[in-house]
């Protein structure tokens, strides 16, 4: 096994951000942050805090900015720290249950092209969008540094669960939702509904794209996991192994493996290309109870890739924020979280941001990573080669194996 | 002795040269060359005593637009190790990495 240079520490909480006064209890509102993003190019955080609302502010967090209404411990603070705000923050009032969030890659076409005839305060300059996926099936689109609402997208019938832009920056955006249906909006065309694929037999509860923009990944309360083609709009295969809904999908930065993380406590990895299982991360207890209760109470929550493909996170219903290293069988780290619902990392490295039940958002160090050599090859070769044309490459057979990650 | 190296005879060199097989000479930090296992063994293998130690390899199947790039990762890992700094992506043009990856199979960085 490769010696890849990196820290094996467990993930330490740098911060936590919580809500410092209960809100009134509403019918409509709950305070779970089901999403956390980062934008794509780090500037940017942003989740949704429960109670209707989407909370984004600019990152790296400092101290004297902590979001106004939260509390803050720090590694570095005894003490809670009451936010007073930061000028840059922005509160964003969606009128119902948030699920989903995506923020777009930037920059994106000025925007006053895109948007000045319905909105002629945008500024004249490239924009970084965020779209939320609301509870009733409508999906709000904002301007982040303006916190100005764009559009609103109609057409799901239910909960929009996830969302998804193509990493390309073409301003498509993919929904998934628990009317069973994934759509295709163009926001070119202000929003313009321009596919909705069918197929899904119960709620669709993710979707992710692959970094070369070529693959749709969609899971489910049916147990499968569809790939569909970015391209054409049309379903490629159905990957058939999890035993139990599956909520959780997301593809290695160089698009060549899946990974997918179901109630069923595994995550599986497999070659998109292909439809091969690779491997079976099982999520076990620490400390097994003593009879055969809580069967399930290492359900996966959430999975997520670090940005130089070496490494898993996953929060699952064990109380356990758990680190991977991907040839590895066994998690190298873990963290105690409680009512974890999402994570995702920083997308230069360092940190994982959490959510949890209660409305609380945390950030972790993450195991600091300096890749081979031999790897950074593997990253930008499969960055554009599919599996089936890595197999067609004059190669030694074991320099095949390394490439489609049979071996590591 | 050698210009290109600090002190010959008793101090130990801190310059090695590495030459691709179009013949051009990298010179680079004993140090980061080291981050070749490969490197690391042919350096010290058996055989070399102080006085001849060896501050030189020939790579007759690594050509140069390769090899520069393995002694720019060199320096990538060298810096960023053990440090507490954000890790920059480190870039690989799409017309070399093939190539590249075999070498580095090679040389086991």
């Amino acid at each position: 096994m490769e010696e890849e240079g990196r820290s094996r520490e467990e993930p330490l909480l740098l911060a936590e951000l919580k809500p410092g006064r209960p809100h009134q209890f509403d019918w409509k509102s709950s305070c779970e942050t089901w999403s956390v993003a980062f934008s794509p190019d780090g500037s940017w955080f942003a989740w949704s805090q429960g109670h209707c609302i989407v909370k984004l502010i600019p990152w790296p967090l400092e101290e004297q900015f902590i979001p106004k209404g939260f509390e803050a411990k720090s590694r570095s603070s005894k003490n809670e720290t009451k936010g007073r705000g930061s000028p840059k923050e922005k509160t964003l009032d969606c009128g119902q249950i948030v699920w989903g969030l995506a923020f777009s890659p930037w920059p994106s076409p000025p925007s006053k092209k895109l948007w000045a005839r319905h909105h002629p305060q945008v500024p004249d300059v490239s924009c970084l969008i965020l779209a939320t996926g609301l509870n009733d099936g409508q999906i709000k689109i904002w301007e982040v540094q303006t916190g100005l609402l764009l559009l609103n997208l109609s057409g799901h019938q239910d909960v929009v669960r996830d969302l998804s832009f193509t990493p390309s920056g073409s301003l498509i955006l993919v929904s998934a939702s628990r009317d069973k249906t994934l759509r295709i909006w163009d926001l070119n065309k202000h929003g313009k509904q321009i596919q909705v694929l069918s197929g899904h037999l119960q709620w669709v509860y993710c979707c992710s794209i692959s970094p070369d923009c070529s693959m749709l990944c969609s899971a489910a309360g049916e147990k499968s996991v569809f790939l569909w083609s970015m391209r054409s709009y049309t379903l490629i295969r159905k990957l058939e192994g999890h035993q139990s809904s599956v909520v959780s999908c997301d593809f290695s930065p160089d698009s060549a493996l899946l990974v997918t993380a179901s109630y069923d406590t595994n995550v599986i990895m497999w070659d998109p290309y292909t439809g091969e299982r690779l491997r079976s991360l099982h999520h076990t207890q620490l400390n097994p109870p003593m009879d055969d209760s809580d069967v399930h109470i290492s359900s996966l929550r959430s999975v997520c890739f670090s940005p130089e493909g070496l490494y898993l996170a996953t929060v699952a219903d064990d109380r356990l924020l758990r680190i991977w290293a991907l040839e590895l069988k066994t998690p190298i780290a873990f963290a105690p979280m409680t009512n974890g619902l999402c994570c995702t990392f920083f997308p230069h490295g360092g940190v994982i941001a959490t959510g949890t039940r209660d409305g609380h958002v945390q950030f972790w160090t993450a195991p600091r990573v300096l890749s081979s050599l031999k790897h950074l090859c593997r990253k930008a070769l499969r960055s554009f080669l599919t599996t089936y044309q890595v197999l067609a490459l004059p190669i030694p057979k074991k320099m095949k194996e390394f490439l489609t990650y049979r071996t590591f | 002795g050698h210009p290109w190296c600090r002190g010959c005879g008793g101090e130990a060199l801190i310059y090695v040269k590495l030459i691709s097989s179009d013949g051009h000479e990298f010179i680079v930090k004993r140090e980061h060359a080291l981050t070749s296992e490969t490197i690391k063994t042919m350096l010290s293998g058996p055989g070399h005593f102080a006085e001849n130690k060896t501050n030189e390899v020939n790579f007759r199947e690594i050509p140069s637009h390769v090899l520069s790039k393995v002694c720019m990762y060199f320096t990538y890992k060298i810096q960023y190790t053990n440090g507490s700094k954000e890790i920059p992506e480190f870039p690989i043009a799409p017309e070399i990495p093939l190539e590249l990856l075999m070498a580095v199979n090679f040389l086991d960085c």
